[in-house]
């Protein structure tokens, strides 16, 4: 397989196809990136679009010192910090919109977004690039600009806060911690 | 929790479940989680937090590439194209030795630019060891193209390895270097095959000649070439774990076929620096098993279990059995 700073430097050599394949390995993930920040299918497809058109923006300034991966995720932090700043702007400040409950969402992801809106945001802005996004401590670290050891301390300050308030809601709810316990065939986390 | 009682602490433990730990802390990490009941408790809840996490799962739309990126794309692949055919013009009307030398020098800006970037985000993986982080791209390179062929083929008697396909390796990773005819694949592996908390996993020095054969070539092989482009694309030890581990949670990377070996019988190897050249065995790949199963490391049984893949993201257990003879047929050491 071809790996992604490969296929960027074919991009930037002008193919198309190195551009699709990295659009296929990427599209996704990205959207699962913006997914669970906005809770907007809408701004998040829009969001995901505009990360990819960033790329081709700026496919010749692109030099090999960082992964794609990070290189994108990088991108897609701005552009959500700008997004967010556009949304305040437009709407009641301190206001974030609501997200309904729909029946669509099952009980254990509610109860994991509840989890992790407990979190100070910068703490669960780490656990999320390292939980979902899967980058590395130094990739985060270089991304929010924070030393490596800042966010390995606030990681697992977030995993003991979401362990706590998982125990405590298991206590609560026992039928809840047994459904969002089961296993995700296919998806990893730690190792 | 005491430090006391425990060697490392919780933070740590929690950085080598993520696989943030150099090898020495990791390998210090791994002994203490094996006997301590409330380590293992912690990992779990851990794992298990991990695990709960990943319910959080958003279900993207299946769609092709939107008309605005085709459109911005066309636009890029235009404009560069047209940007190349005026070089091109350019560089016919004034083509002087000048351009010459400017070109040469920023070739060699460009290698070295490479050389040091690939270099450098390799450089946190292990301060404690004599190899602690990458090494320049062409310390792993034989200068010597036809050279590495002759170590390559050696891995197995000539009467395989003379149809093999022969693979060597280059500044892009391995190529094919000779087609072969008998489904046998035989190439020299560098250090980044090791375990991951091998000491020397990126030794320089190691080269490790084998031949597979084709149930290994189909089904192993792919491993050790995924290996190697990500070591060369740069990624760190944790990245390229996650990776593999993807990789055989989605069928990127097959497992072990039935009948999966390969020979390593060549004198001119160097496994690493505690073996030197070792001697000549074969190796058999399986999806994980009981070593029991093939009386590997019992007492006078000729059969070992090689460590190269345990403890690692590979599902892989794989067995070793020495030989009595190099692939040149001269005697080799008893073991």
């Amino acid at each position: 397989m071809t790996s992604d700073e490969a296929l960027m430097l074919e991009f930037q050599g002008g193919s198309r196809a190195a551009f699709e394949e990295l659009f296929a390995r990427y599209r996704k993930p990205l959207y699962g990136f913006f997914g669970r920040r906005l809770n907007n299918p809408e701004r998040a497809e829009d969001l995901v679009q505009e990360t990819f058109l960033a790329v081709i923006r700026a496919a010749s300034r692109y030099e090999p010192r960082a992964l794609v991966r990070t290189y994108l995720y990088g991108i897609a932090l701005k552009l959500l910090a700008a997004d967010r700043r556009k949304f305040l702007t437009n709407s009641t400040l301190g206001q974030s919109a609501p997200e309904p409950k729909t029946d669509r969402t099952p009980e254990c992801v509610l109860w994991v977004r509840q989890a992790m809106e407990k979190l100070d945001s910068p703490d669960r802005e780490i656990l999320m690039l390292r939980e979902y996004e899967q980058l590395s401590y130094s990739d985060i670290a270089e991304l929010l600009r924070i030393p490596v050891n800042t966010v390995r301390s606030r990681l697992f300050r977030s995993r003991l806060a979401l362990k706590g308030y998982l125990e405590s809601q298991a206590k609560s709810n026992p039928a809840l911690r047994a459904s969002a316990g089961q296993p995700h065939p296919g998806r990893r986390g730690m190792q | 929790m005491s430090t006391n009682r425990h060697p490392i602490e919780q933070e740590e433990l929690m950085a080598y479940l993520d696989g943030e730990l150099p090898p020495d802390q990791a390998t210090e990490a791994l002994s203490h989680l094996e006997l301590c009941p409330e380590c293992q408790t912690l990992a779990a809840d851990f794992r298990g937090i991990s695990q709960e996490l990943m319910a959080w799962e958003v279900d993207s739309p299946e769609v092709g590439i939107p008309s605005e990126i085709n459109v911005a794309l066309r636009e890029r692949l235009q404009t560069r194209e047209a940007a190349k055919v005026g070089l091109a013009r350019l560089g016919n009307r004034v083509m002087t030795s000048r351009w010459i030398w400017a070109g040469a020098l920023a070739i060699v800006c460009v290698a070295v630019g490479l050389k040091l970037t690939l270099t450098s985000r390799n450089r946190n993986e292990d301060r404690s060891t004599a190899y602690p982080r990458m090494a320049s791209i062409e310390k792993y390179l034989m200068p010597d193209r036809n050279a590495e062929i002759a170590v390559a083929r050696s891995a197995a008697p000539e009467a395989i390895s003379a149809d093999a396909e022969i693979l060597v390796f280059g500044w892009r990773g391995y190529e094919t270097a000779i087609e072969g005819k008998n489904g046998f694949v035989c190439m020299v592996e560098r250090s980044w095959m090791s375990p991951f908390n091998s000491a020397e996993f990126w030794n320089p020095k190691v080269r490790v000649p084998l031949c597979f054969n084709p149930a290994a070539a189909r089904s192993i092989l792919p491993l050790t070439i995924k290996r190697t482009e990500m070591v060369l694309a740069g990624l760190s030890k944790a990245q390229m774990i996650d990776s593999i581990k993807a990789g055989f949670d989605n069928g990127e990377l097959p497992t072990p076929e039935p009948g999966a070996m390969c020979y390593m019988m060549s004198r001119a190897g160097y496994l690493n620096d505690a073996v030197g050249h070792y001697v000549p065995h074969l190796m058999f790949y399986f999806p994980p098993i009981d070593k029991s199963s093939w009386g590997a490391d019992l007492p006078d049984s000729p059969v070992t279990l090689n460590p190269q893949f345990q403890g690692g993201p590979e599902p892989i257990t794989e067995f070793v059995i020495p030989v009595g003879k190099w692939s040149d047929g001269t005697a080799a050491p008893v073991m």
